[in-house]
C-alpha cells in the first residue's frame, strides 16, 4: 500500500514537472518568434497585450486537456450524445454545431500557423538573405504571395493525398 | 555668456494636436528658468490637414529652432537624435478595437491550442504516458491516470509563471514577457521607420532641408517605401 502510494507520488511529481518544463520550451519559442508584438502592432492594440496573453494560456489548457485526457474523456462522442438527447432526433443541431466550430477553430488555427510559419522562416533572415544573394529589389511582395500560394497548395495535396501516416 | 540647456528628445511622440510644442517632444534642463521656460514654447511642427500624419524630426532641427529663440545657449543633447513624431486627429472608434482585440484574442486562443496538440502529438504523450505508467506502477494504465492530471496542472504552473500573470493580475512587478518583446518591437519598427525617413529624405533636418526634399535619385516614386502615409501607431 505504502508503496503504491509513493510510486504514485513520484509519477505525479514527474509528470507536474515535465508539465512547467513544457510550457517553458513551448513558450520560449513563442515568445522569440514575437508573434504577438505583431498582432498587436498591427492592429494597434498594444495595451491589450494581458488579454492576448490570457488567450494563449487558455487555449494551451484546452488544448492540453482536450489530447491529453482524450483516452479517458471522448469528449466529442460525449457531445453528440447530449445534442442527441436533448435536441430531436431529424435536426441533427449537434453535427452542425460541431461542423462550425471545427471551421472557425480551423480558419483561427490557420492563421496562427501561417504567421508562425512565416515568422520562423524571417527569424532565420531567410527571405533577407535571399534577397541580397541574388539582388533582388523589387517584387518582394510578388514573392510573399508566392509564398502563401505555395503554402495553400501544399497543405490542399498534403491533406487530400493524405500525405500523412503513410 | 551661454547657458548650457541639456536637451533629452522622446523617439517616439503622438500628439492630439496638429501644433507639436517642444515641451511635448523633449525634456530640458537649464539653469536659467526663464530661458527654460521660452524654449519650452517652441513650436516644434505644425501638421497641416493634407499633409502626412507622421513625421521624422531630427535633433538638429530642434537645436536650430531653440538657437533661433535664443542665440546665446550651447546645447547638450542627451536622447534621441531623431524624433518620430505622429499626429492622431481623430480617436479611434472603441467598437472597431475591440473587434480587433477580440480576433486576434480567437487567433491566439485557436492557435496555441492546436499548437500544443501538435506537439503532443508530436511527442506522441499518451503513448509516453503509458509507458512511463508501466515502468513504474508495472501495469497497463485503465484510463485517465494521475499522471494526465498532474501534468495539466504543471503546465498550468508553468504558463503562470512563465507569462507572470494569473488573470489580469500579475504575480511580481516584472513586465510579461510578450510585454518586453512588444517593447523590442516598437523599437525596432521606430528605428526603421526612421532610417527609411533618413535614406528617402523626407526627414526634417537642421540645415539646407525643410522636409520636403525630392527623394532619392534612381529610386522611382512608385518604389519608394512610404511610411508616412500609415497609421499604424502601437500604442493604443
Amino acid at each position: 500500500m505504502l508503496v503504491e502510494v509513493g510510486k504514485q507520488v513520484l509519477l505525479a511529481v514527474a509528470c507536474a514537472s515535465y508539465g512547467v518544463l513544457a510550457a517553458a520550451g513551448v513558450f520560449t519559442i513563442f515568445v522569440v518568434i514575437g508573434l504577438l508584438p505583431r498582432f498587436a502592432g498591427r492592429t494597434n492594440t498594444a495595451a491589450y497585450i494581458m488579454r492576448y496573453e490570457n488567450a494563449v494560456i487558455y487555449g494551451t489548457l484546452a488544448g492540453t486537456v482536450l489530447t491529453v485526457f482524450d483516452g479517458g474523456w471522448e469528449i466529442g462522442a460525449r457531445w453528440q450524445e447530449f445534442c442527441m438527447r436533448n435536441w430531436p432526433e431529424g435536426m441533427n443541431i449537434g453535427n452542425y454545431l460541431g461542423q462550425a466550430f471545427l471551421g472557425i477553430a480551423g480558419i483561427f488555427a490557420g492563421i496562427f500557423i501561417g504567421c508562425l510559419a512565416l515568422a520562423i522562416a524571417e527569424m532565420v533572415d531567410s527571405i533577407p538573405i535571399f534577397t541580397r544573394r541574388i539582388s533582388f529589389e523589387k517584387g518582394i511582395s510578388l514573392s510573399i504571395l508566392g509564398i502563401a500560394l505555395g503554402k495553400l497548395c501544399g497543405s490542399l495535396i498534403y491533406f487530400f493525398w493524405g500525405f500523412y501516416g503513410v | 555668456m551661454t547657458t548650457t540647456v541639456y536637451l533629452k528628445c522622446q523617439r517616439n511622440v503622438v500628439s492630439s494636436l496638429p501644433d507639436v510644442f517642444l515641451c511635448d517632444v523633449a525634456s530640458l534642463r537649464c539653469q536659467d528658468r526663464q530661458i527654460s521656460a521660452k524654449l519650452s514654447a517652441i513650436k516644434v511642427h505644425h501638421f497641416k490637414k493634407q499633409d502626412a500624419s507622421r513625421c521624422v524630426i531630427s535633433t538638429l532641427h530642434v537645436i536650430k529652432l531653440m538657437e533661433e529663440v535664443c542665440p546665446d545657449i550651447s546645447v547638450e543633447v542627451i536622447g534621441e537624435s531623431d524624433i518620430l513624431l505622429e499626429w492622431v486627429s481623430v480617436p479611434r472608434k472603441p467598437w472597431k478595437q475591440w473587434s480587433k482585440v477580440v480576433l486576434v484574442c480567437f487567433i491566439c486562443f485557436f492557435g496555441t491550442g492546436f499548437t500544443i496538440m501538435a506537439y503532443h502529438n508530436d511527442v506522441s504523450i499518451n503513448t509516453l504516458f503509458g509507458s512511463i505508467y508501466k515502468l513504474v506502477m508495472n501495469r497497463e494504465p485503465r484510463g485517465i491516470t494521475l499522471m494526465e492530471i498532474s501534468y495539466s496542472i504543471g503546465l498550468a504552473v508553468g504558463i503562470t509563471v512563465f507569462f507572470n500573470h494569473v488573470g489580469t493580475k500579475r504575480i511580481t512587478k516584472d513586465p510579461t514577457p510578450i510585454e518586453v518583446a512588444m517593447r523590442i518591437y516598437e523599437e525596432d519598427v521606430d528605428r526603421s521607420i526612421i532610417e527609411t525617413a533618413e535614406r528617402a529624405g523626407w526627414e526634417i533636418e537642421g540645415d539646407d532641408a525643410d522636409g520636403s526634399r525630392e527623394p532619392f535619385r534612381g529610386q522611382s516614386k512608385k518604389h519608394r517605401v512610404d511610411y508616412r502615409k500609415g497609421s499604424n501607431r502601437k500604442d493604443g
